[in-house]
């Protein structure tokens, strides 16, 4: 990373969203693969304390006076942030009636989840894409 | 995200085993006599599904732990000119019920397309992934 330059204004948000959502999309796509397994409790991250504890980070690196630089993220008991990854450490979400196979499954729930993710990673990268070609326009007026 | 298709892919293998199993005992479903031609009623077989992908190694991802003999009671049928019948006149045909088999036929064909949407939803997100650099 070039400072000042790579993690300025959202880039770095934007950076974590996709990292966000590339992770969260894992943890649906299992949770479809085990519709059928009896006992399995599916499991996901609270996308609620993922946009509260960014919130934090950019109120944070706003009132400092910096316009760039890179996120303080506070770690939160399902998220573990990294210099360059995150961590992410899901828990049963249990809020449909439980099965009579032990699994507590929500069909339509998680297809949403899965697109609703995947919209998030989509805006996200055709974001960081037009930051990147703003970047680029600027080397090349240089060069 | 690229462990997300193994994880999709242990989940259409499990679900086509089950299928196969499905299959098996439907066109199993009259059978009285073993492979070597012996009384002996075929038994229902089903799937058990367990978390975990042994082809990975990962935690992730579903395999068919195990294929499991339903032990249920066999259906009688009364055929006393049967070769097979027992002193009151019953001849014991397999525990398959073609509702149950349609309906775990369904489900498995139904859980093996919400696998492909989700392989589906893996691979655009790796083009608009590839198009961050592109």
């Amino acid at each position: 990373m070039i400072d000042g330059v790579t993690n300025t204004e959202g880039l770095s948000v934007l950076e974590r969203l996709v990292q966000f959502s590339g992770q969260r999309h894992r943890l649906i796509v299992n949770n479809i693969a085990n519709f059928d397994t009896p006992g399995y409790r599916p499991l996901d991250v609270s996308v609620r304390d993922f946009q509260a504890q960014m919130r934090d980070a950019i109120d944070e690196r706003r009132t400092s006076a910096r316009s760039g630089g890179s996120l303080n993220l506070e770690d939160s008991a399902q998220i573990e942030f990294s210099a360059g990854s995150m961590t992410l450490h899901p828990t049963p979400i249990g809020e449909n009636i439980l099965f009579h196979d032990g699994n507590d499954r929500d069909l339509e729930r998680t297809m949403q989840d899965l697109v609703e993710n995947f919209f998030t990673f989509r805006i996200a990268t055709e974001l960081l894409r037009s930051r990147y070609d703003i970047l680029r326009s600027a080397i090349a007026e240089r060069v | 995200m690229y462990g997300s298709l193994d994880i999709s892919t242990s989940a259409l293998v499990a679900q086509r085993t089950r299928l196969t199993i499905v299959a098996a005992n439907v066109a199993n479903s009259q059978t009285i006599l073993n492979a070597d031609g012996e009384y002996d009623p075929y038994r229902r077989r089903f799937a058990v599904f367990a978390t975990g992908d042994p082809a990975t190694g990962s935690t992730q991802g579903v395999h068919v732990a195990e294929i499991r003999i339903d032990q249920g009671p066999l259906r009688p049928v009364l055929e006393p000119g049967s070769p097979f019948a027992d002193e009151e006149g019953y001849v014991y045909y397999p525990n398959v019920q073609p509702v149950i088999e349609q309906m775990n036929a369904m489900e498995a064909a139904r859980a093996y397309e919400a696998n492909i949407s989700a392989i589906e939803a893996t691979k655009a997100m790796f083009s608009v992934a590839l198009q961050i650099i592109a």
